[in-house]
This record gives C-alpha cells, sequence and structure tokens, in this order.
C-alpha cells in the first residue's frame, strides 16, 4: 500500500486558487467587449477573428484558468496528491496562460500574426508544465478510482488539444496552408471540449455531486465506462487525420456516439440530483443543474443536425450550449461552493474558531441566485444569436455583467478574509 | 465478508441523513422538529468521532499505520464539533440563516472528511488491521 504519498493535507496556500479564479471574470468581460466590436452579427458567420477571439477568450482565459486553478485544489483531496513543486508550478501555468489567453484573442481581433505568435509559446509552456505537472500528480495518486482514470484521460486530451491548437495557432498566423486544416480544427475542438473539458468534468462530477448534493454515487457501470469510452470515441475522431482520408460517416459515427455518451451522462447526474438527500435550495446545485440540462439539450440538437441540413447555424449552437450552457453553468456553481468554503478553511485553520464567518457570510447566497437568473437569460438569449443581431447584444452584455458579478463575489470573499484575517491578528 | 471501509461508510451516510433532515426541518422553521433532529445529527456524529477516536484510530496506530493522516482526522473532527457547538447557539436561538450558513459550511468540511477517509485511510486501515477486524469492529459497535 502506498503509505508515502498519502497525506491528507496539502491543500495549497488560499492565493494559488485564487489567482486564477480571480483572473477569470475579466476574460468574461473582455469577450463580451469584443462581440459588441464586431461589425455583423458575430455568430452568423463561424470561425470570423472577431468570432474566434470571444470563443477564446471564454475557453482559455475563463474555462481553462478556473480549471487550472480548481486542479491545483481539488487534486489533493479527489485522489490525495497534490501538484509537485507547487510554487514553480503555478507561476509557470498562470503568467503564460493569462498572458497567452490576453495576446492570442488580440491577435485574431486585430490580425496581427506577430501577436499570435507571441501567444501559442506562451501557451504550450503553460499547458505543458500544467499537463506535466498533472501528469506526476496522478502518478503518485494513492487513489486508484474512476475519477483518477478520467483526470488522466482528460490530460491526455489536452495534449492533443495542445498539439493541434498550436499547429492551427502557427499556421493562421504565418498564412502557411495546412494540408487538413478542417480535420485539424474537428480534432482539436473534439480534444478540448469533448476530451479535456468534458473528462475533466466528468472525473471530478463523480465525486462532487454525490459530496456537495447529498446524490446517490453514480452507478459503477458508468463510472467504470464513460470516460474509457468518451476518449476511446474522441481517437476513433482523429483517424481521418492521423491515416489521410476523407470519412464523412465515420465523424457523424464518431461525434454521435461521443454525444450518447455525454448526454447519458447528463441524465443519470439529473436523475442523481433529484434522488438528492439534502432537499434545501441550493444556488450551486441549480447551477450545476442547469449545466446538466444544457448538456442533454446540446446532445440532442447535435443528434438532430445531421437530419436537419437546410437549417443554418446549428453547429454553432451546439457549441454554444456546451461552453455557455453546459460548462460555464457548472464552473460557477463549483466557483460558488469552492471559494467561500476556501476563505473558510483558510481562515479557521489559523487556529481561530470564533469570529470566522460562515460561507454564507463570505459569499451571501442571494448575491448567486441572481447570478444563476442572469446566467438562464443569457442562454435564452444565445438561442437566438445567430440569427438575430439584438440576441447576439443581449447575450454580450449577459457575459459582461456575469464577469462584473463574479468578480464583485470573488473580491468580495477576499475582502472578508483580509478584515477577518487583520481582526484575528489584532486579537 | 464486512470491511472497516465498508462499516466505517456506512455509518457516514446514517450521518448525511441525519444532517440533511435536521437542516431541512431548521431552515423551514419547525423549531421543535428542528432541536431534535439536530440533536440526533449531533449524536451520530459525536458516536461516529468516538469509534474513530477510541477505538479506530489507536489500534491503527498501534499496528504501525501512518500518524498523519490520523492526526489530520483528529483535527478536523475538532472544526467539526467548533461548528456544531455554533449550530447548537442557531438552533436555541431560532437563527435561519446562521444555521443555513453553518450547515452549508459543515456539509463541506464533513464531505470533503469522509472523501479523504473512505478513499485513504478506511482502505490503509483494512490493510493494516485484517487479522483484528472483527474483533475492531465488534468494538466499534458498541461504542
Amino acid at each position: 500500500m502506498n503509505t508515502v504519498a498519502l497525506n491528507t493535507d496539502q491543500a495549497p496556500p488560499i492565493s494559488v486558487p485564487l489567482r486564477f479564479f480571480t483572473a477569470a471574470p475579466l476574460f468574461l468581460i473582455l469577450a463580451a467587449l469584443i462581440l459588441v466590436s464586431a461589425a455583423d452579427n458575430p455568430f452568423a458567420a463561424a470561425r470570423t477573428p472577431v468570432l474566434l477571439a470571444a470563443t477564446h477568450c471564454i475557453t482559455l482565459g475563463f474555462m481553462a484558468v478556473i480549471m487550472m486553478g480548481a486542479m491545483q485544489q481539488i487534486l489533493p483531496v479527489v485522489i490525495g496528491s497534490p501538484m509537485p513543486a507547487s510554487g514553480i508550478t503555478v507561476w509557470l501555468t498562470f503568467l503564460p496562460l493569462l498572458s497567452g489567453a490576453l495576446l492570442l484573442p488580440a491577435g485574431f481581433v486585430l490580425g496581427q500574426p506577430v501577436l499570435l505568435n507571441l501567444a501559442w509559446p506562451l501557451l504550450l509552456l503553460a499547458f505543458l508544465v500544467f499537463i506535466v505537472a498533472s501528469l506526476a500528480s496522478l502518478a503518485r495518486a494513492p487513489a486508484r478510482n474512476a475519477t483518477r482514470t478520467a483526470i488522466l484521460l482528460s490530460i491526455f486530451a489536452l495534449g492533443g488539444a495542445l498539439g493541434s491548437g498550436v499547429l492551427l495557432a502557427h499556421s493562421y498566423a504565418t498564412g502557411a496552408a495546412l494540408a487538413d486544416a478542417g480535420q485539424l480544427l474537428t480534432t482539436h475542438v473534439t480534444l478540448m471540449l469533448g476530451g479535456w473539458m468534458m473528462l475533466l468534468i466528468v472525473g471530478v462530477s463523480y465525486q462532487v455531486v454525490p459530496m456537495f448534493q447529498l446524490t446517490p454515487t453514480y452507478p459503477k457501470w458508468l463510472t467504470a465506462t464513460l470516460a474509457p469510452a468518451i476518449f476511446g470515441v474522441s481517437l476513433l475522431s482523429m483517424l481521418p487525420l492521423l491515416f489521410q482520408f476523407d470519412a464523412h460517416r465515420l465523424t457523424v459515427a464518431t461525434q454521435t456516439l461521443f454525444w450518447i455518451l455525454a448526454g447519458s451522462f447528463a441524465l443519470v447526474t439529473l436523475g442523481l440530483q433529484r434522488r438528492r438527500r439534502r432537499k434545501v435550495a441550493d444556488a450551486t446545485l441549480s447551477f450545476f443543474g442547469l449545466g446538466m440540462m444544457a448538456l442533454l439539450c446540446a446532445a440532442l440538437l447535435a443528434i438532430a443536425t445531421p437530419w436537419l441540413p437546410t437549417i443554418e447555424h446549428l453547429e454553432t449552437l451546439t457549441v454554444m450550449i456546451f461552453l455557455l450552457g453546459f460548462a460555464m453553468s457548472v464552473m460557477h456553481g463549483m466557483l460558488y461552493k469552492i471559494v467561500p468554503f476556501l476563505v473558510w478553511f483558510h481562515l479557521f485553520r489559523g487556529g481561530m474558531n470564533v469570529g470566522v464567518p460562515n460561507m454564507k457570510e463570505i459569499m451571501p447566497e442571494p448575491r448567486m441566485w441572481r447570478h444563476l437568473w442572469l446566467h438562464r437569460g443569457t442562454l435564452a438569449v444565445a438561442l437566438f444569436a445567430p440569427w438575430w443581431h439584438a440576441a447576439a447584444w443581449l447575450l454580450a452584455l449577459g457575459l459582461l455583467v456575469q464577469g462584473v458579478l463574479l468578480g464583485y463575489a470573488l473580491l468580495g470573499a477576499i475582502a472578508v478574509y483580509r478584515h477577518t484575517l487583520a481582526a484575528i491578528r489584532e486579537n | 465478508m464486512l470491511t472497516i471501509a465498508d462499516f466505517m461508510s456506512a455509518n457516514h451516510h446514517v450521518c448525511d441523513d441525519a444532517f440533511a433532515n435536521a437542516e431541512q426541518a431548521a431552515l423551514a422553521g419547525n423549531w421543535e422538529e428542528a432541536e431534535i433532529l439536530f440533536n440526533f445529527f449531533r449524536t451520530d456524529m459525536t458516536r461516529h468521532f468516538r469509534m474513530e477516536e477510541e477505538e479506530l484510530f489507536p489500534t491503527l496506530i498501534a499496528a504501525h499505520g501512518p500518524a498523519g493522516p490520523v492526526q489530520v482526522m483528529r483535527m478536523e473532527h475538532a472544526q467539526m464539533n467548533t461548528l456544531l457547538e455554533q449550530m447548537a447557539g442557531s438552533v436555541a436561538h431560532r437563527d435561519a440563516k446562521e444555521y443555513g450558513g453553518l450547515s452549508e459550511t459543515l456539509l463541506i468540511v464533513m464531505q470533503q472528511h469522509n472523501l479523504k477517509e473512505e478513499q485513504m485511510l478506511y482502505p490503509m486501515a483494512d490493510h493494516y488491521l485484517s487479522p483484528q477486524r472483527e474483533t475492531l469492529l465488534g468494538r466499534m459497535r458498541m461504542v
């Protein structure tokens, strides 16, 4: 039995995750500003510079930043193993990721290849350090469970997504035509969203859904098979790229299979939430539930899309529902659960148990509910954005206000932490 | 064969149910019921802590099990006891808002603590204490 690696009190300093989390809302605001800078509806055409820039603000600046910060906090708890050399790892991921996430969208919007050529090496560095640190942590983990498997596969997917992303960014910057640009783009999106993001959320959900929401645990048949199946489907979808053949049917089949798996995960999670033992209202639970409903909708839409060739923009809409409806909802929910706990935990661990505010005093719940309603509204207008320019504007406005609300909540929690710490030290 | 992990994890679920029942009554403002259910919950938690602190942990340490994680578990028990004490105060004052904030905090402390025990400490205890598992389970049932 691996007892050397077992240490149950390995939480990093509070500044580590909070540094990542507080940077993230800025990118929602930035994405909103980029979207409104477009002369036409940015969602009406795929792969316009504005849409590429705004998408990467959200996927890199908001989501990757949150996921990297959360991983440093979550790994010690869910698999019993922290990231190695946390100080160096943090700086070699945080700064390059942040800089890259600013430079890449700027390069797209301003049409400046030099910015893209600055961005991709920084992002390569940040993700490579993160991948190596995560793999080291996973290798030393005493826990051998489905969460560890899912996180491990998500890291492999991230590696592939990173490689394809670097090739695409380099080619976009230099204008060098890639023989398989279309396939490479499909691979990049599949591995980044369907691989890394989806598998990480799946793996973490196995632990946090039963834990935070007091639901039954996920069924064994699902935890044993889902993550390897999603990863396997992602690999299958890369076959046309690797072996240079055009296989429309294979692409449709693998995508359909992926969405059936993703939809099953959403259905099972919603079923577990319905059977939760803790029945009281909880904004973070509602964010999570909304995320699963959105994932289910994205799955149904994606499966129906090949049968509806006359309707435009369905693929764009599927990606929007997946990113904004599923991934973003889950991340909001996780942040509103984790951040107040971290503040409480670090204050309490300082040895003080009198005068430490509880979680709902650190982040008042009414603000979370307001944010949830705003997020629901943003998603509702997002459904019309590809066809209606005014909806695209409202979507941008929704993202902007969400960035402000989330940033305010996070800074408020940090202010509570600082005030309480100062008061404790004075006494 | 019942393992220490099975037995203690099942006891975590008993505590979870009691937690959820007490919280629901308190947040609904049914204070008479909440007081009874909170006391049930607190009794379940106290018994669980005693099973670990009086039986499981000393036996594990005596069998040369790892002392560090046991120390962390004891520290987290102390954290949870402080929160339980504060929750008892909010039940006495009929303060649903304060109860809700404290119970939310306790839930997370409790769950991440349980996760560490179920995934790491209990399997370790089963490994170190396999020859004496039956007698240990018997003693814990008596607590």
